[in-house]
């Protein structure tokens, strides 16, 4: 599979870069992963990655991951299904993940305490509330930061990549470590190559000149910003160079295998993220949105989003597993907060951080586990309270990174990446 | 490539150019000159006399400096100012003609007198028509019902005659009529789905800095706002009625025309349903807890317009001064700029306080509160940062890097390069399509907008190799690029000429030495003088200098 994307082929236009080790801005990138073709050989991921399955809105855990078949006011109208893991049951509308249960753990007692979706959002990916002084790294972020720059400078994909959506920022780290954003998983990559008519030698002149002006201005200690822009550049230049871009090509996977995956944007973008993680791409955000139901959920979820989702995230997990990726591949199901047990007056069921679930597997943990338990309506969490910085400890662990990790923010404040818990030990 | 010493005599470089070109190198090579370095030192020294003595701005930042023992970097040169002054107003970079009458001006007022003139062009009021139309409607393209280019263009008016702040905040939150004839009305027309909802929140967070969204489901965790204080502010806006009016065109087919808004008198209150699923009535009452009537005998918009405009005029004012603050310095002395509240305190409070008493005692006079700012030595401090104070992001002890806005980037390459007179095609879905890219709508009931395209790869892909780039510097007629050189031809200037011209085009500055003696290096390494030419200028939209406002 690897040995087709990085097939030299294609090259020519792109063999600018061959000439670029001699230019200030310039990354050698031709002799490129050594480590990653013998990685492809032997069909083992070595790296660990990340794959984020983001529910933008708000998705319903009521009627997901943790049903409530007995309770009158709150049960709605699905019922769950037995799936692969023992005694695990799941929504009937997600029949494809149900055979992966096995695979992976549901949190079902998550406290999250932010019910703005703003705040829920920045929560959810930061691990931390947003507050006016500093600016917080995502997780993708931060993993990019540890683990990615890991990967040697010859690798020429970002380390954090999201896809039908912006994911979140990376705060103090830095642009570079900001993820791509695909706007589109089905169309090509905007911009790639430099336009008619300007040449290996033309880009090559343009990119010295270039070195030149930044260097200048960058030297003015004019701050981060500065920087960063020299930074973003350098790996943009690198990207544009190197034959890594063949993973954000889907026309390479067979069409049944597309069908499976479904042929939307978040099932095409799963099976985007699959390639990327399986080119050495450390953390893939994939976002399905419109979650934020306040009316109407059941024929909402029934009808569209449910399916979209099960196709997405079924095939996904059977991939990465088939392929022999799941072990350092973790996926995480969440979204900026669940929805209220109650179903409201308009069918719908409204913002809900208190009491709701969450998705993750893979990456060294065990399968089939439930955590924690809400009562019979779903409301209160009536055993083991996980809060959002438990996920981030457990994240963090599975991606075998130092619990301890401490960063300086740019005022001189230590911020923990975890701050004041543990990895969810069920998990481990 | 290892930048040279190499004198600034015409070079076998330029001769190689000259040929090319057509153009003489005479004598006055260097008349249009740039300061060699020398000469840019004691010019920036005459500069750091010139501007505006300390303002009580000034005084009370010293103070919280001395406390935190930061020093502050010293005041930025001529170009420097220049630059961030056109971005800040006007919304795009200066072209050449206003960088060299400018830089070339021996006149110690000249920097009052460049925002004085500013202030009275007519970008700086198209300007703060798309600003505000922005925080007032949002980037996302807005429904049939929403008339962006009018609400704009009442701004645009409003400014330009000068209105008061507090006028304007009464006219958009009581606009009523046609949102054709009467712009402002496309504000509360924007936001009406869903009862008001964010009508109610936008109204509070845009004019005095409170964010209650939160309130509408529970009570603030962490301020005072409780649940029914969101649906007693949302119970002035029941009975506001929006309806399409149609008209009959040429062939006599019925055509939409615009939108008519008015307030029907009825009896007011919102329903809401608590936590415990009871149901809420909330009458009209303003977040101090004022009740009025309910009854159909009062416009109620008029009496929150009112509320908001006169009874809270403070927070009102603090509330602007915050955000155009925060506009001009990157930061506000609330930041972020629209979340006032004990859970968020300022940096500054007696300087936001006196700011704001400042504005009301203008009456909430808009281009004074950017005249008083822009003379303040603190806004005029270079963004290079000393060891002293490069640690400092909250004290404002120098400036800081802005990252343009889409709408800024876009209007400055355009300012740069004049890409779009070599474009062709439909002007406003090319602005339009290309500012497209930068913003990603979330489809949730906070209507929330995300821009965060700045300074990511995808960025730096169309900034490479995107089209307007392309065109911008692609030799086509119309351009920039192409009409220097052929002028230069035309009137045998020599090729350094061009180069100045470049570096005032893109950075709204003078190269120095260093940098054409890179230029010149170039142009004699390379016969194709033209193509040096255009790639100096790739490189220069490219950089770092460009894309920030510093």
């Amino acid at each position: 599979m690897l040995d087709r994307l990085i097939t030299p082929s294609g090259m020519t236009r792109r063999h600018f870069m061959g000439h670029m080790a001699t230019t200030a801005m310039a990354l050698p990138a031709m002799q490129l992963l050594s480590a990653m073709n013998a990685q492809a050989q032997t069909g083992k991921k070595t790296n660990k990655s990340l794959i984020l399955l983001w529910m933008g809105g708000g998705p319903s855990h009521m009627d997901t991951w943790d049903l409530k078949p007995e309770s009158e006011k709150n049960g709605g109208e699905f019922k769950p299904i037995q799936t692969s893991a023992p005694g695990v049951m799941i929504s009937e509308h997600l029949p494809m993940v149900a055979q992966q249960m096995k695979h992976l753990n549901i949190v079902r007692s998550l406290n999250s305490k932010e019910g703005n979706h703003d705040r829920g959002t920045y929560m959810m990916h930061t691990g931390y509330a947003p507050n006016p002084t500093v600016v917080h790294p995502s997780f993708g972020s931060v993993l990019s930061y540890e683990l990615g720059d890991k990967l040697g400078k010859e690798f020429a994909l970002p380390h954090a990549i999201a896809i039908n959506g912006p994911g979140e920022g990376p705060g103090f780290l830095g642009m570079t470590h900001a993820p791509f954003m695909v706007q589109n998983p089905t169309a090509p990559i905007a911009n790639l190559l430099p336009p008619a008519g300007v040449d290996d030698d033309r880009m090559n002149r343009r990119l010295r000149m270039l070195a030149l002006a930044e260097n200048s201005f960058g030297a003015q200690k004019r701050g981060q910003g500065a920087a960063d822009h020299k930074a973003v550049y350098e790996k943009t230049v690198k990207m544009m160079s190197g034959p890594y871009t063949k993973a954000f090509k889907l026309d390479d996977e067979p069409a049944a295998l597309r069908d499976k995956y479904g042929r939307n944007s978040f099932g095409q973008g799963c099976l985007m993220a699959r390639r990327l993680v399986e080119a050495g791409v450390t953390y893939v955000e994939v976002s399905l949105g419109g979650w934020d139901m306040h009316a109407d959920i059941f024929n909402a979820l029934s009808k569209n989003k449910l399916p979209e989702l099960d196709k997405g995230m079924g095939s996904l997990v059977e991939d990465l597993a088939q392929r022999g990726l799941l072990d350092n591949t973790m996926v995480v199901w969440m979204g900026e907060f669940g929805r209220t047990p109650r179903i409201n007056q308009n069918g719908g069921r409204d913002h809900w951080p208190r009491s709701w679930s969450v998705v993750m597997g893979g990456g060294g943990m065990k399968g089939g586990q439930v955590v924690g338990k809400t009562d019979k309506d779903g409301v209160e969490v009536v055993d083991r309270e996980v809060g959002v910085m438990d996920l981030v400890a457990s994240m963090t662990k599975g991606m075998g990174i130092n619990l301890s990790t401490e960063y300086t923010t740019p005022r001189g404040r230590p911020l923990k990446i975890v701050d004041g818990a543990q990895p969810i030990s069920e998990l481990f | 490539m290892k930048a040279t010493s190499r004198r600034l005599a015409p070079s076998r470089g330029l001769w190689t150019l000259t040929a090319i070109l057509g153009l003489a190198v005479a004598a006055t090579a260097m008349a249009a000159g740039p300061d060699d370095s020398a000469k840019a030192k004691t010019k920036a020294k005459k500069d750091v006399a010139a501007v505006a003595k300390t303002s009580y701005i000034d005084e009370m930042l010293q103070d919280s400096w001395k406390s935190s023992k930061v020093k502050s970097s010293p005041l930025s040169a001529d170009a420097e100012f220049l630059r961030r002054v056109y971005l800040d107003l006007c919304g795009r970079i200066p072209n050449v003609q206003e960088a060299t009458a400018f830089l070339e001006m021996k006149d110690s007022g000249k920097r009052a007198k460049l925002v004085e003139y500013l202030l009275a062009h007519p970008d700086f009021a198209k300007n703060f028509g798309n600003e505000w139309s922005i925080i007032l409607v949002g980037r996302k393209p807005a429904g049939r019902d929403v008339d962006k280019g009018a609400l704009s263009s009442w701004l645009r008016k409003q400014i330009t005659a000068n209105r008061p702040w507090n006028e304007m905040a009464y006219e958009l939150i009581t606009a009523k009529g046609s949102n054709k004839d009467n712009g402002a009305v496309n504000y509360p027309m924007s936001h009406l789905e869903d009862g008001a909802v964010n009508l109610t929140s936008f109204t509070t967070r845009i004019f005095l800095g409170q964010q209650i969204q939160c309130t509408q489901c529970h009570d603030h965790p962490s301020n005072n706002w409780k649940q029914a204080d969101f649906w007693s502010i949302n119970a002035f806006f029941k009975g506001v009625k929006s309806e399409r009016v149609m008209k009959t065109d040429a062939v006599g087919a019925e055509v939409y025309d615009h939108t008519e808004l008015s307030d029907e008198p009825s009896n007011a209150y919102s329903k809401y349903e608590k936590r415990n699923a009871v149901v809420g009535i909330a009458f009209p009452t303003y977040l101090d807890g004022t009740k009025i009537s309910q009854n159909a005998d009062v416009d109620r918009r008029e009496v929150l317009g009112k509320f908001i405009t006169e009874k809270d005029q403070k927070q009102l004012a603090r509330a602007f001064v915050n955000r155009v603050w925060g506009r001009l310095f990157g930061r506000g002395i609330v930041h972020t700029v629209d979340d006032f509240g004990d859970h968020n305190k300022p940096s500054h409070p007696e300087l936001l306080e006196k700011m704001a008493e400042d504005f009301i005692a203008s009456k909430f006079d808009v281009k004074n509160l950017y005249r008083t700012i822009m003379a303040s030595q603190a806004y005029q401090l270079t963004s290079a940062m000393l060891k002293e104070n490069e640690k400092d992001e909250t004290l404002f002890s120098h400036q800081s890097l802005k990252p343009m806005t889409p709408e800024q980037l876009f209007d400055s390459l355009l300012t740069a390069t004049s890409a779009h007179k070599a474009a062709g095609g439909n002007f406003d879905q090319i602005r339009n399509q290309w500012l497209g890219q930068f913003t990603v709508t979330f489809a949730n009931d906070e209507e929330g907008e995300n821009s965060n395209f700045q300074g990511t790869i995808p960025q730096a892909l169309m900034m490479m190799n995107g089209d307007l780039m392309s065109k911008a510097t692609g030799g086509k007629a119309g351009s920039f690029l192409h009409d220097t050189l052929d002028k230069s031809r035309a009137q045998r200037k020599p090729a350094l000429f061009i180069v100045n011209r470049l570096y005032l085009a893109a950075l709204g500055r003078y190269p120095n030495s260093k940098e054409l003696n890179n230029a010149s290096a170039f142009l004699e390494m390379n016969p194709d003088s033209i193509g040096v030419l255009e790639d100096l200028f790739w490189s220069l939209l490219n950089c770092n200098e460009f894309v920030l406002n510093h």
